[in-house]
C-alpha cells in the first residue's frame, strides 16, 4: 500500500486506509444510487423498462393458443417447458397504442409470487444501467396507474414501469373475483 | 369407531371449517352477494352429513343450527350482518375446538347443549375458544399428505413424458415426409433409420404406458377406503326414521383416483339419505304395497370401458315425475308451458335444481334441497356424468359415470375458430356429418335430428367467442355432447380423432375460466384448450331464454362488425361485452390512431369512439373517416363525457350520426342506438 518501507510511518497508513476506506464506501452508494439495473424493451412504440429483478427471461414469441371468454388482455397462453402460461397484451393497460409484434417482438417472462406470466413486447434491448440522476418520478395520483417515472437518457426517455403493481393488478387474473 | 375415520372426518371438517370461513368473510365484506349463502349452506349441509355419518352428534347438532340460521338468511328471513356472521363463525371455530380435540384424543371443552341453545338465541357470549388449529395440522401432515404430494408430483412427471413421446412420434412423421421426398437410393437409408428409430420409440411408448399405470395405481384407491362408514349411516338414518333398511354393497374393491374419491364422497353421502329418507317407504307402507317390510338400498360400482359406473339404487317408492314437475311449477323453476311438453324422464331432472326438493316436511336430516345439486356439482368437478332411472312404486337408480383418473383423459379432439380443443370423452355421445340442408330452425335456434331425436344445434366457435370459419362445404362436422339428460350438437371445424390427453392446470393467474377446465399439450409442444362440457350446456340454456326474448334477429347469417375507439379500458371492455352479448363482432382500437389504421385493414359496419384521447380526438377521427370513400357513409356513434350542446353540434358536424353522453350511458341506450343504425 505504501511502497516504501523506510517511510513507515503507521499514522499516515492508518490515514491512508481510512480515506480509502471512506472513499470506497462513498463510491460504492453513489453507485447504488445512481444505475438501476433494467430490461429495456419497446411496447406500443415507446422505450419502457423495468428492474431485472422481475424478470425471468426473454423468448421468441411461441404459438399463442387463445383462450375463449376471457378479457382482451390475455393475448393467449403458450407452453413454457411444461407450464401453460399466459401471454399478456399490457399495452391497453398502459393507454398504448397496439402496432402488431413482428418478427423483433418477444415475450418477457416475469413472475410475482403468485403466477409466472408473459409480457408481449414490440423489441427487448438488453439489460441496461439506467442513471438514476436523470430519473423524474412521475406525479403522485397520477393517471398512469403503473409508471414509476421516467429516465432521460441522452437518447431520448425511458418510462419506467410499476412492475409490481401491474402484477398485483386484479385486472390481468382471469376470474378474479 | 375407528380413529382412521375420525382422522379422515377430521381433514374432510378442516376443508369445510377453511371454506366456511374464508366464505363468511367475503360475505361480511359484501353481504349482497346472496349466491354465496347457497355454497355456505353446502359446506355446513356436507359437514353435518359426515359427522352424522361418524356418529359425532355434537358436531351434527352445532351444524345443524347453522345451517337453520344460513337457511333463514338465504330465505331472507334472517338477516346477513356482522353479529350473524360472527355467530356462524363462532360455530365453525366450535366446530373446530372438537376435532382437534377429538385428534388429540381428549374431550373437548366444550358444552354444545348450552352452546347450541345460546347459538340458538343469538347470544352467544362467551367467545368460542379459537383452538390452536396449527397443531392440530401439523400432526396430520406427516401421515400421508407430503407423500401424496411428489406422488402427484411422479404422476405429472410421467404426464410430461407422454407429452415428449408424441413429440417424437410427430418428428417420425415429419422423417417419412423428408423421406419421401428424396431420391430413392439416398431415402433407403433414412427409411431404414426411420423404421429404427420407430421400434425404439414404441418400445419407450411401451415402458411409459407401464410407468404410467404403476403410478396411478399408486394414486388409486379401492371404493372400500370411503364406502366403510356407510353401513352406520343408513342404520342410524333408518332407525331415526323408523325404517327397515339394508345397505348392500358390490364391488368394493373397485379402485379409482383418489383425487376422485374425495369427490365422490360427499355426492354417495347425499345419495344414499335420499335413498334412505325419500325412496324407503316406512314398513307398513312396504307390506301395505305387498313388498318385503325390508328396503335395500344398493350401493354399487364396476368398470365399463375406462369409465368408472358407480350406482345408488333402492326398492323404495321411486321417483313421482308429476309430483316433481308440481314442486317445480310451485317454486317457479319451470313454468306450466314447460311442464306440460316436458317427458316424465325429464323431469326427473328438474331435482337438480338448487334449492329444489319435494319432501313434505324438511327434517333435520334431507328434504333441504341442499341434496342433488350438490351431486350434480360434483360430479361436474369430477367430469362424469349422471343419469336417473325410476319407476313409480317400485325402484330409483342413479348412475354415476367417472372417469379413472383426473390426471389422464380420453379425450376428443377437434378444431374450432382456428385452435385446437380437447373434449373429453365421457361428455361425447356421437360424431356426425350433417348437410346444410337437415338443419332446419325451430323458434330462435338450429336443430338437427341425431337419431330422430330433435337435438339443438349451437356454432361452438360462437358459443366461445372465437371467429367463425366461414366454410362452404358440403357436409358440416358437428360433435353430439351429453350431460345427464340432456344432448346439445355443435358445430366444429374438423374432428381429429380421439386421443389420451395429459391435464394440466391453466395457472394461478386462470382464477375461474368458463367453459375450460386445463389444458394439455399436444405433439407440436403447443398446448389445447380442454373444454368444460358442462359450461357449454349452461351457455346454450341462458343462450335459448335470451334468444326468445329478443327476438330472432339474433341468429342472423351475417354478424355485424363494430369498432369500439377508446382510450380507457374500461370504458373499452364494458362496451365491447355489451356488443358481444348481442351477437355483434367487436374489435377495438385504443386511440384514433389505432381506429384509423384498423379501418383501414378491414371493413366495419359501424364505429363507436370516445372524444377526448391521446393523438387525434373523436371529432377529427370521425372527420378523416368521412373523407375517404370507404366510411363516408359508415355510422358513427360518438360516447363521450363531454355534455355540452356545443360539443353535440361538433359532433354532427364532423359527421357522426349519434351522441351519447357517458353519464346518461346506460346498456340499453347502446343498444338500443346500434340496433336503429345497423339493425
Amino acid at each position: 500500500m505504501t511502497g516504501k518501507e523506510e517511510a513507515y510511518d503507521i499514522r499516515s497508513i492508518l490515514g491512508q486506509m481510512r480515506d480509502e476506506y471512506w472513499q470506497a464506501l462513498s463510491e460504492e452508494e453513489v453507485q447504488a444510487r445512481e444505475v438501476l439495473e433494467c430490461l429495456v424493451f419497446t411496447l406500443g412504440g415507446e422505450r419502457f423498462a423495468f428492474e431485472t429483478q422481475h424478470a425471468c427471461e426473454v423468448i421468441r414469441v411461441p404459438k399463442l393458443i387463445r383462450v375463449p371468454a376471457v378479457q382482451t388482455l390475455i393475448a393467449g397462453i403458450f407452453n413454457l417447458r411444461g407450464e401453460i402460461t399466459a401471454a399478456m397484451d399490457i399495452r391497453p393497460m398502459l393507454g398504448l397504442a397496439q402496432p402488431e409484434i413482428g418478427a423483433a417482438g418477444r415475450i418477457v417472462v416475469v413472475k410475482s409470487d403468485r403466477f409466472a406470466t408473459g409480457i408481449l413486447i414490440e423489441a427487448a434491448h438488453g439489460v441496461q444501467g439506467l442513471c438514476c440522476d436523470g430519473f423524474e418520478p412521475a406525479m403522485a395520483g397520477g393517471a398512469k396507474r403503473f409508471v414509476r417515472g421516467h429516465f432521460n437518457e441522452q437518447d431520448g426517455s425511458i418510462i419506467l414501469l410499476d412492475m409490481e403493481a401491474l402484477l398485483a393488478a386484479p385486472e390481468i387474473v382471469v376470474g378474479e373475483g | 369407531m375407528g380413529s382412521r375415520y375420525l382422522e379422515i372426518f377430521c381433514r374432510e371438517a378442516e376443508e369445510h371449517l377453511a371454506s366456511l370461513q374464508s366464505g363468511l368473510l367475503v360475505l361480511e365484506r359484501n353481504p349482497e352477494r346472496s349466491s354465496l349463502l347457497h355454497e355456505l349452506l353446502r359446506n355446513a349441509h356436507t359437514l353435518k352429513g359426515s359427522a352424522r355419518m361418524v356418529g359425532l352428534s355434537d358436531i351434527s347438532a352445532i351444524t345443524h343450527t347453522m345451517e337453520e340460521q344460513l337457511k333463514g338468511m338465504e330465505r331472507g328471513e334472517r338477516q346477513v350482518d356482522a353479529d350473524a356472521i360472527d355467530l356462524l363463525l363462532k360455530g365453525a371455530d366450535a366446530v373446530a375446538l372438537i376435532t382437534s380435540a377429538l385428534l388429540r384424543g381428549e374431550v373437548p371443552d366444550l358444552d354444545v347443549e348450552r352452546f347450541v341453545a345460546e347459538y340458538d338465541r343469538g347470544e352467544l357470549t362467551r367467545p368460542a375458544p379459537s383452538e390452536t388449529r396449527e397443531a392440530a395440522a401439523e400432526q396430520q401432515s406427516e401421515t400421508v399428505r407430503a407423500n401424496v404430494k411428489t406422488l402427484d408430483h411422479l404422476v405429472n412427471l410421467i404426464g410430461e413424458m407422454i407429452i415428449n413421446k408424441k413429440r417424437l412420434e410427430a418428428k417420425l412423421l415429419t422423417l417419412k415426409e423428408i423421406a419421401a421426398s428424396l431420391p430413392a437410393d439416398q431415402a433407403q437409408s433414412l427409411t431404414l433409420f426411420r423404421r429404427d428409430l420407430e421400434e425404439d420409440v414404441l418400445y419407450q411408448d411401451y415402458l411409459i404406458q407401464e410407468l404410467h399405470e404403476k403410478a396411478m395405481a399408486l394414486r388409486m384407491l379401492p371404493l372400500r377406503s370411503i364406502s366403510d362408514g356407510f353401513e352406520r349411516l343408513v342404520r342410524d338414518l333408518a332407525q331415526q326414521l323408523g325404517k327397515e333398511v339394508r345397505l348392500q354393497i358390490t364391488g368394493h374393491g373397485i379402485e379409482m383416483d383418489r383425487v376422485l374419491l374425495e369427490g365422490l364422497k360427499p355426492m354417495l353421502i347425499h345419495l344414499l339419505t335420499n335413498a334412505v329418507c325419500h325412496g324407503i317407504e316406512s314398513p307398513h307402507e312396504r307390506t301395505a304395497a305387498g313388498k318385503p317390510r325390508e328396503g335395500v338400498v344398493s350401493l354399487s360400482a364396476r368398470h365399463e370401458g375406462r369409465s368408472v359406473i358407480v350406482e345408488v339404487a333402492d326398492d323404495g317408492k321411486g321417483m313421482d315425475p308429476a309430483r316433481i314437475k308440481a314442486a317445480a311449477l310451485a317454486k317457479g323453476v319451470i313454468d306450466p308451458r314447460e311442464a306440460e311438453a316436458m317427458g316424465d324422464e325429464e323431469a326427473l331432472y328438474l331435482t337438480f335444481w338448487p334449492g329444489f326438493s319435494t319432501a313434505e316436511i324438511v327434517t333435520d336430516i334431507s328434504g333441504r334441497g341442499v341434496g342433488m345439486d350438490v351431486v350434480k356439482r360434483n360430479i361436474e368437478r369430477v367430469k362424469g356424468n349422471i343419469t336417473l332411472t325410476s319407476e313409480k312404486g317400485s325402484f330409483s337408480r342413479v348412475t354415476l359415470q367417472l372417469p379413472l383418473t383426473l390426471s389422464v383423459i380420453e379425450a376428443l379432439l377437434i378444431q374450432c375458430g382456428g385452435e385446437d380443443f380437447a373434449v373429453p370423452l365421457n361428455y361425447v355421445q356421437e360424431i356426425l356429418k350433417v348437410r346444410p340442408e337437415e338443419i332446419s330452425v325451430l323458434g330462435a335456434g338450429e336443430v338437427i335430428k341425431v337419431r330422430g331425436v330433435t337435438t339443438p344445434l349451437y356454432s361452438l366457435a360462437a358459443m366461445l367467442e372465437l371467429p367463425r370459419q366461414t366454410k362452404s362445404c358440403a357436409t358440416l362436422a358437428v360433435i353430439v355432447l351429453k350431460l345427464a339428460d340432456q344432448r346439445m350438437a355443435c358445430l366444429v371445424d374438423a374432428h381429429l380423432g380421439s386421443s389420451e390427453v395429459v391435464v394440466k392446470g391453466l395457472g394461478k393467474q386462470f382464477r375461474n375460466v368458463r367453459f375450460l377446465f386445463g389444458a394439455t399439450i399436444m405433439g407440436d409442444g403447443n398446448p389445447a384448450l380442454i373444454l368444460n362440457v358442462p359450461d357449454l350446456f349452461s351457455a346454450a340454456a341462458n343462450d335459448g331464454r335470451r334468444a326468445t326474448r329478443s327476438g330472432a334477429e339474433l341468429d342472423e347469417e351475417r354478424r355485424f362488425k363494430v369498432l369500439v375507439v377508446d382510450d380507457s379500458i374500461t370504458t373499452r371492455t364494458m362496451e365491447q361485452s355489451i356488443l358481444l352479448t348481442q351477437g355483434y363482432d367487436v374489435v377495438t382500437a385504443v386511440s384514433g390512431e389505432d381506429a384509423l389504421q384498423k379501418c383501414a385493414d378491414e371493413d366495419f359496419d359501424l364505429i363507436i369512439s370516445d372524444v377526448e384521447m391521446p393523438g387525434i380526438n373523436g371529432f377529427e377521427l370521425t372527420r378523416a373517416l368521412r373523407e375517404s370513400e370507404r366510411y363516408r357513409e359508415i355510422p358513427i356513434i360518438i360516447v363521450s363525457s363531454l355534455s355540452r350542446d356545443e360539443d353535440k353540434r361538433q359532433a354532427l358536424q364532423s359527421g357522426a350520426q349519434a351522441y351519447i353522453v357517458k353519464g346518461a350511458f346506460d346498456q340499453g341506450m347502446l343498444l338500443e342506438t346500434v340496433q336503429m343504425l345497423i339493425g
